[in-house]
């Protein structure tokens, strides 16, 4: 197997924004009609370029933060690393396992049960029912909820909720894990094991991109860090002059 | 989240390149069959939580379903039971699987965008979910078919490979058009409302509560009716009725055409689909 790899090249990606009205037929029609079938242009769609020309390569053992303000880019790049969006411009190329923690409530069905919730997630993640068996005590013994599992997830408490899904989405190995603002999860002992956990994938990881505004979770977690703006990205620098970069 | 170790993602290179991309979606959601058959099968059992009698409320609303329209209506058009009460259960089980197919399409990627636009997980997984849902509530209204089949003594003259050639072709047909509304529901929220209508209306125009030796004169307008060719591949084996070559060519043309068109607008749509949601 070869090793954990991210290589972006002159990535960009562009949003068409159709706006409420463009999801209509009835206003796509009556466009068409009355500039006599124009359909096909781009009418009334206005482009967003939420990247521009993000050139990024990363190495088994490389721990990227991403920062930068709201609207930076930041959760559109992991998008695009994890594969749902396609660049218009330039490649991304990713060896490995992709995992993916983007949100915490990917593919949780409040009226199933915690074990059924369990089994969901991890089929999406790419576990097959065999794994999934093997897996579910140790799964279910993380989430500390015990009989709990047994009912279903909307009688939960939001934290109660946050452990399940934090176990269910880290008991897929990957190789490359990508996460959006680590929503602290749980009550403090839970946190803890969390903390033990997310460092144990990310070790096993080999490359991990955690985009935060948190100045100490990205000393905690990261190695590197890259800022975003307006869809622009800096230099990848070490984590040490992380102050130099937040200020600039 | 892709098992698969190796991702590569380009920027737009041509039509040929569209292609290549969207049969690779297809090859990949086969690969992972078993997720959509996961995701099907946790919509069935999640829809019945609950409830006493759970997924054979399938079975059971189906089965009222047949009885109340094929006594009445066997009554109105004096028709004698033995005939008409398969007649209709297969009619009404067959059209349904085929509605149910196009209409649940409108949601296919709508109710998806969630995961689409964070996982790589392929397009085409989320089709088959639907078809697959749907086969589930057929396995469960079969019971209702047989059930008939047997009490009024058709199996002796069922033709059951043929029927089941007639099931394939009805699966072919209808998941092209379950994609073809899932792209477009995706870009245009009135199309639901449209493929509703639309189903609603051809289920009365296609005889599935009647007999189509009963329309007379306007034949022509049977023939011109893909849902009839479809259900008609179905139904005639079963009854141990002969079907019509021409049939089977409409079917088959129909497939083809539409797969081809479906996947090009597929192919085209791809990249932006998940920008609609």
């Amino acid at each position: 197997m070869t090793a954990a790899s991210i290589t972006c090249t002159d990535l960009t990606i562009r949003f068409p924004v159709y706006g409420a009205d463009a999801k209509s037929l009835k206003k796509a029609l009556a466009r068409a009609v009355a500039v006599g079938g124009a359909l096909g242009r781009h009418a009334g769609v206005t482009d967003v370029t939420a990247l521009e020309g993000v050139n990024l390569k990363l190495q088994a053992g490389d721990r990227l933060g991403l920062i930068g303000h709201n609207g930076s880019g930041k959760t559109t790049l992991l998008r695009a690393l994890s594969g749902a969006y396609e660049p218009d411009d330039g490649s991304i190329e990713v060896h490995g396992r992709i995992a993916s923690l983007l949100d915490l409530s990917l593919g949780i069905d409040p009226s199933a049960t915690g074990y059924e919730n369990i089994r969901l997630r991890c089929r999406i993640g790419g576990l097959s029912s065999r794994d999934i068996d093997a897996r579910m005590d140790e799964i279910a013994e993380f989430t500390g909820l015990g009989p709990f599992l047994s009912m279903p997830v909307k009688t939960y408490s939001a934290g109660m909720q946050g452990r399940l899904a934090f176990a269910a989405a880290t008991a897929v190995e990957c190789d490359v894990l990508l996460m959006d603002e680590w929503i602290a999860v749980g009550d403090a002992d839970f946190q803890k094991l969390a903390h033990k956990r997310l460092l144990k994938l990310v070790e096993r990881a080999g490359i991990l991109v955690l985009a935060t505004h948190e100045a100490p979770l990205l000393k905690l977690y990261c190695n590197k860090v890259m800022k975003l703006e307006g869809g622009v990205a800096s230099e990848i620098v070490d984590i040490r002059k992380l102050d130099q970069l937040l200020k600039s | 989240m892709e098992t698969a170790t190796h991702m590569l993602r380009t920027g737009q290179r041509g039509a040929l390149f569209q292609f290549q991309m969207a049969l690779r979606d297809l090859r990949n959601s086969f690969q992972r069959i078993g997720l959509a058959w996961s995701l099907a099968w946790h919509d069935v059992t999640s829809r019945y939580r609950g409830s006493v009698l759970g997924p054979f409320w399938i079975t059971l609303s189906m089965g009222l379903m047949v009885l109340g329209i094929g006594f009445l209506y066997a009554s109105l058009f004096d028709l004698p039971l033995n005939q008409f009460l398969p007649y209709v259960a297969l009619g009404i089980v067959f059209f349904g699987v085929m509605t149910g197919t196009v209409n649940e399409g409108c949601d296919t990627f709508v109710l998806a965008s969630g995961m689409l636009s964070q996982t790589s997980l392929p397009m085409l997984t989320f089709l088959w979910r639907t078809v697959f849902r749907n086969l589930i509530n057929l396995a469960h209204h079969l019971v209702i078919v047989v059930a008939m089949l047997t009490f009024y003594g058709y199996w002796q003259t069922a033709n059951v490979p043929l029927a089941l050639v007639g099931v394939l072709l009805m699966l072919l047909n209808a998941s092209w058009m379950s994609l073809l509304a899932a792209i477009a529901s995706a870009r245009y929220r009135d199309i639901p409302q449209i493929v509703v209508s639309v189903m609603q209306f051809a289920i009365f125009m296609t005889p599935v509560f009647w007999m189509p030796s009963r329309f007379g004169k306007h034949q022509v307008f049977l023939d011109l009716n893909p849902f009839y060719h479809l259900l008609q591949a179905v139904r005639g084996p079963m009854l141990g009725q002969s079907v019509q070559g021409h049939s089977y060519v409409v079917l088959v043309a129909m497939a083809v055409v539409g797969w081809l068109v479906t996947f090009t607008i597929f192919a085209r749509t791809r990249r932006r689909l998940v920008h609609y949601l």
